[in-house]
């Protein structure tokens, strides 16, 4: 059996109780090593983020002692070893496995990273912090609870952070669950999982540099993917309703805190929705998802690094939603031309920029010195989850014209901790004017904007046939369990994230 | 105006008389037929020429489909300009249905012919796309088709709100997608429907839909135009709602023993866990190559140092290689990885998702695959590979000595007669005893395993991550899963001595750079030759970080990967992978 099973059966044992009729057999790895005579073992089997006191008593074993003594000074800290023996609690009241045969699986070669104490603090309270320090979902963590601290070490070798940081499981095992209740969640409102290809010949769908690569016996460059917006909508054209996908998408550039070159993005696309039914379809989503992990619609989050003090996210529905450029002229006090594509509104976001020292990088496009004022005066509002809604036109080129707001588009980004976590849109399916679109980010293009999206033409020969209304939302999966697990750096969320090569 | 015209008609609908109207050899009682000349042209085309194998006629129908193509795309720009100056949105926002087609089909099966009910509680709204129709005088009927099914939308011009019929006869194209509600009726000849009471051009079409997409020639194009071959044979569509079908259930089958999801990266410094040739990719930021991973392998045997004890993944995969029909530069495979086992497990592992799948899929065991029938039935045959190739061409390698020359000639005085040259040349290029075996098999045996068997115990030499066989030395404890000659499943005890690993993959590094310096040497020869010689340039590198995971302890494990492009070809009858792959990658077209 596991040794989560073999707890949960023999927890009730009294202490010093014995059940020595029966055999159970049990594996691990030894994390600690203690002896009190050569003929009494003390070890601390780990499994599966789970932990079981071994009591290897000579007296119990199938060895004779003088074997027992000899094969027992062998084993050592981090070998594999399997158990055969009986459940009983110690004297102490440990619940322990005795056993009558020990073997080592597979012995480790090197020595294990201990717990390294810094000078100030006490051993044995370290100790004990550790011990008592149980992770789950929406709590803080500590970092400095870990066995293994040094981030290289961490994230190079991840199999020792697994092995020796007992809450590292736990954060993948969140993960797991993020994707899985996503997938449940999407699978009873009638929507069908899906795979677009991963490499492609244009890389549409997304304003962002691609990675490309070369298929040799076709002689043909391919394109990683930087979402897989466009494919699944064609899917939808033929006839898939209800659609999703959650895989890997890749962009090539630089790597920090949120950023790195692959993450996983969730997206799905409902036909006959608008941009409202996936506002509350979301809302449903986090908040239940939050709900069931964590036990309340309550998170804290350390936003801002582990040196400073935790924020508290409230997922409790319905989310705050921000008209994107209301809230910029009430906040900054302007009246931002309403023609966002001409002249006039360049100049005079340019002006805005200036004014209240928000900086912009050259290119200065009037889609580029808008984003930089919703970082300015919206994002930061945003720590509870947050729609900012009706972008305009000209930031949003796959997004449909908003039903009655001229030049803005039925799109909203939902923001959580400052951060982008979804960004959704009525669909833009009028062909004529998706080329419209694509054109205008030529423009842009050519100023210099080299994230300005391509055209696709076989994007758009699609949109002929016939998309019908639908709405679709993509969303960060990595952003997301870095909010659940209380983790500030992308990394501590990716199994083997990307390093820099080591000199 | 464009023409009425009947669109690939549904199953549902296609009686005898809407074909004879198709076709132009209706009786045509009361019916409006304006077809345009282009399609009137390409009806008679059709008319003449039913068949499937239209080849002769592709050169000079391709160019009138083109005109054809335009002509109908103009009008329709036309209709879209018409629709916004009567203040008509032809691209909607959104339609709130209340009904799928195939709900309203089942709710309403008992209904009889000729019954209608009209009460508000029958009010029903339903959308999709249009794909049949055909208008009398004041009445219309239009066959819609949404994800689910076919319903027939009646038209009565009484019936709708203000002009809407005109609406409907002047401005609606087969292909258009149209939100309706109405009440429920079903016709005298029996066929459930929608009294329609108002609609709503929800997406205006630019494009016609194609007669016939199913011919030959346009094969390339189904693949090209996934969507169109969807829209037009909606048999396509549910191949993907069988994958997606297949997936859910192989996730269920492992989460229900434990198995924990994880991602393991695509991006990688170096492409290990399999022989293949790698797609290489270049980082900016990193100013570095990277390898697209060939295998999940590595990493995840890394996840059982790290401690977990059941792990699976379910991802991409690529492979820089020729494209077949079993061969997609990129695929998907589940790997899945479980500490304190071995491979007998994996055995009943991959039984167990194969039939689960099987049923969730067909509802049965005995499934028909391109005209043979296979039985799934459990349990499945496991056999060792040495007495396979015994059984079939009379070779016992057990009693062969280890001379490899010897060896060969046995084997070619055995089955030579029946080889042609190629397999004769890699018999005689086999560079060990295990290698020989393995050939033979591949020749003789693989193409002879249609019903599901398990190919045990692999020679070492061509097995490089899997533990030594307990009792037989020279062998591994390593398993094949075949199913109609195909590989489906490979699976092993895996290997956890970092000593013995870390010399296989060395060996391993050794022979690739050995043939690779071969083809670097041969300069000139023939065209065949050279392809050969391609294959081996580029680099193999030692995963030094997994061969020091290795050395901090690997619980015994058993692992398996299993390809479910090849399980949804199996199990939906598809004969090429590029059936079962929404958008396979595609020579450049001229």
């Amino acid at each position: 059996m596991s040794i989560t099973e073999f707890i949960d059966k023999y927890r009730s044992l009294h202490v010093g109780e014995h059940v020595e009729n029966t055999e159970i057999s049990l594996a691990g790895r030894i994390l600690n090593k203690r002896s009190s005579s050569s003929k009494l073992y003390f070890y601390d089997l780990h499994g599966n983020g789970a932990k079981i006191q071994v009591m290897a008593d000579a007296r119990h074993s199938n060895m004779d002692e003088n074997e027992f003594c000899k094969y027992h000074s062998g084993v050592k800290r981090g070998d594999i070893v399997g158990i055969c023996g009986f459940p009983g609690k110690s004297q102490r009241g440990e619940l322990s496995i005795f056993p009558r045969s020990l073997v080592v699986l597979t012995p480790c070669l090197h020595m294990l990273p201990r717990h390294t104490v810094t000078s100030n603090s006490d051993e044995a309270q370290s100790e004990k912090k550790t011990r008592n320090h149980s992770w789950t979902p929406g709590i803080t963590r500590n970092p400095e609870t870990n066995i293994l601290r040094d981030q290289e070490t961490r994230y190079r070798q991840r199999y020792l952070d697994l092995m020796l940081n007992s809450e590292v499981q736990k954060i993948f095992g969140t993960r797991a669950k993020i994707i899985s209740y996503s997938r449940d969640f999407l699978d009873n409102l009638g929507f069908i999982e899906v795979e677009t290809p991963a490499m492609t010949m244009t890389a549409g769908g997304a304003a962002a540099r691609p990675f490309i690569t070369h298929h040799n016996e076709l002689n043909m460059k391919l394109y990683m993917r930087i979402s897989p917006e466009l494919y699944l909508k064609k899917l939808v054209v033929g006839g898939l309703d209800r659609v999703y996908e959650i895989g890997k998408v890749f962009r090539n550039e630089g790597m920090d805190l949120t950023h790195l070159p692959e993450f996983t993005m969730f997206e799905f696309y409902m036909a006959y929705a608008d941009y409202n039914d996936l506002m509350g379809i979301i809302e449903k989503l986090l908040s239940g998802m939050v709900k069931e992990m964590t036990g309340s619609h309550k998170i804290k989050y350390h936003g801002n690094g582990f040196d400073s003090e935790p924020v508290e996210i409230d997922f409790t529905p319905p989310f705050r939603r921000i008209d994107l450029i209301e809230e910029i002229e009430s906040r900054a006090n302007l009246s931002i031309p309403k023609d966002l594509s001409s002249e006039t509104a360049n100049k005079f976001l340019l002006e805005a920029c200036e004014k209240f020292d928000v900086k912009c990088l050259a290119p200065h496009t009037t889609a580029r010195l808008l984003d930089k004022l919703v970082g300015h005066f919206l994002e930061e509002t945003c720590i509870n989850p947050t729609f900012i809604i009706n972008h305009p036109e000209i930031m949003s080129p796959l997004a449909k014209w908003h039903r009655s707001k001229p030049g803005l588009t039925e799109r909203f980004e939902l923001f959580v901790n400052k951060k982008e976590l979804c960004n959704a849109y009525t669909e833009l399916n009028d062909p004529q004017v998706q080329r419209q679109r694509f054109a205008e980010q030529l423009k842009d293009r050519q100023l210099g904007d080299d994230e300005a999206m391509v055209l696709d033409e076989s994007f758009c020969s699609c949109l002929e046939y016939g998309l019908p209304p639908t709405a679709g939302l993509g969303m960060g999966i990595d952003r997301l369990a870095m909010l659940l697990t209380d983790s500030p750096n992308v990394k501590e969320v990716i199994l083997f994230p990307a390093m820099k090569p080591q000199d | 105006m464009e023409g009425l015209k009947v669109w690939r008609l549904s199953s549902s609908i296609a009686r005898p008389s809407n074909l004879r109207q198709l076709f132009g050899l209706g009786t045509s009682s009361g019916l409006v037929r304006c077809l345009d000349n282009g399609a009137a042209a390409a009806n008679a085309t059709n008319t003449r020429l039913p068949s499937r194998n239209r080849r002769a006629s592709t050169s000079t129908s391709t160019s009138t489909n083109t005109s054809d193509r335009e002509a109908v795309r103009a009008i329709r720009l036309k209709k879209v300009e018409q629709l916004r100056s009567k203040g008509t949105e032809p691209y909607g926002y959104k339609w709130d249905r209340s009904h799928s087609a195939k709900e309203l089909q089942e709710i309403y099966k008992d209904l009889n012919n000729g019954e209608e009910l009209d009460s508000e509680s029958h009010h029903v709204s339903i959308a999709g796309r249009i794909v049949a129709r055909r208008a009398f005088g004041k009445l219309a009927f239009l066959t819609l088709r949404d994800d689910s099914g076919t319903i027939q939308l009646y038209c009565e011009k009484e019936r709708l709100l203000n002009d809407q019929f005109e609406q409907l006869k002047t401005l609606v194209d087969i292909g258009d997608i149209l939100g309706a509600s109405g009440s429920i009726k079903r016709t005298e000849k029996g066929e459930l429907s929608v009294k329609v009471v108002s609609f709503s051009i929800l997406t205006k079409t630019l494009l016609p839909l194609p007669d016939k997409f199913h011919g030959l020639t346009d094969i390339d194009k189904r693949y090209r135009q996934r969507y169109v071959d969807m829209i037009a044979n909606p048999e396509v569509a549910d191949i993907f709602r069988k994958r997606a079908k297949i997936m859910r259930e192989i996730r269920k089958t492992v989460e229900s023993r434990g198995f924990v999801e994880v991602e393991t990266p695509v991006l990688q410094g170096a492409a290990g866990g399999a022989e293949a040739r790698p797609f290489v990719t270049y980082h900016n930021s990193l100013g570095r190559d990277l390898y697209l991973r060939i295998a999940t392998e590595l990493h995840l045997k890394r996840m059982l140092v790290g401690g977990f004890e059941k792990v699976y993944e379910i991802g991409r995969i690529f492979r820089n290689e020729g494209i077949s029909t079993r061969h997609n530069p990129e695929f998907t495979t589940i790997e899945m990885y479980e500490a304190y086992s071995d491979y007998q497990s994996m055995m009943d592992m991959a039984e167990e998702i194969v039939t689960q799948c099987a049923l969730e899929v067909n509802g049965k065991l005995t499934i028909d695959y391109q005209g043979t029938e296979i039985q799934l039935q459990r349990p499945w045959r496991r056999e060792t590979m040495h007495n396979l190739v015994k059984e079939v061409t009379g070779v016992d390698f057990t009693e062969l000595e280890d001379d490899l020359k010897v060896a060969k000639d046995v084997v070619l005085k055995a089955v030579g007669l029946g080889l042609d040259s190629k397999d004769k040349s890699s018999i005689e290029a086999c560079p060990s005893l295990g290698h020989l075996l393995n050939e033979v098999f591949e020749i003789f045996v693989e193409p002879k395993l249609l019903q599901p068997t398990f190919v045990l115990d692999y020679p070492i030499e061509i097995s490089p991550l899997a533990k030594p066989h307990r009792r037989h030395a020279g062998l591994t404890e390593r398993f094949e899963l075949f199913i109609c000659g195909r590989e489906l499943a490979n699976a092993f005890s895996e290997l956890t001595d970092p000593l013995d690993q870390r010399a296989r993959l060395e060996e391993q590094v050794r022979q690739h750079n050995k043939k690779r310096a071969e083809a670097v040497s041969v300069t000139d020869g023939t065209g065949e030759q050279k392809n050969i010689d391609e294959d081996s340039m580029y680099e193999v590198t030692l995963d030094d970080d997994f061969l020091t995971a290795l050395e901090y302890g690997m619980p015994p494990a058993s692992g398996m990967g299993l390809g479910i492009d090849r399980l949804v070809m199996l199990l939906t009858d598809s004969a090429s992978i590029r059936d079962v792959i929404a958008f396979p990658v595609l020579k450049i077209s001229q």
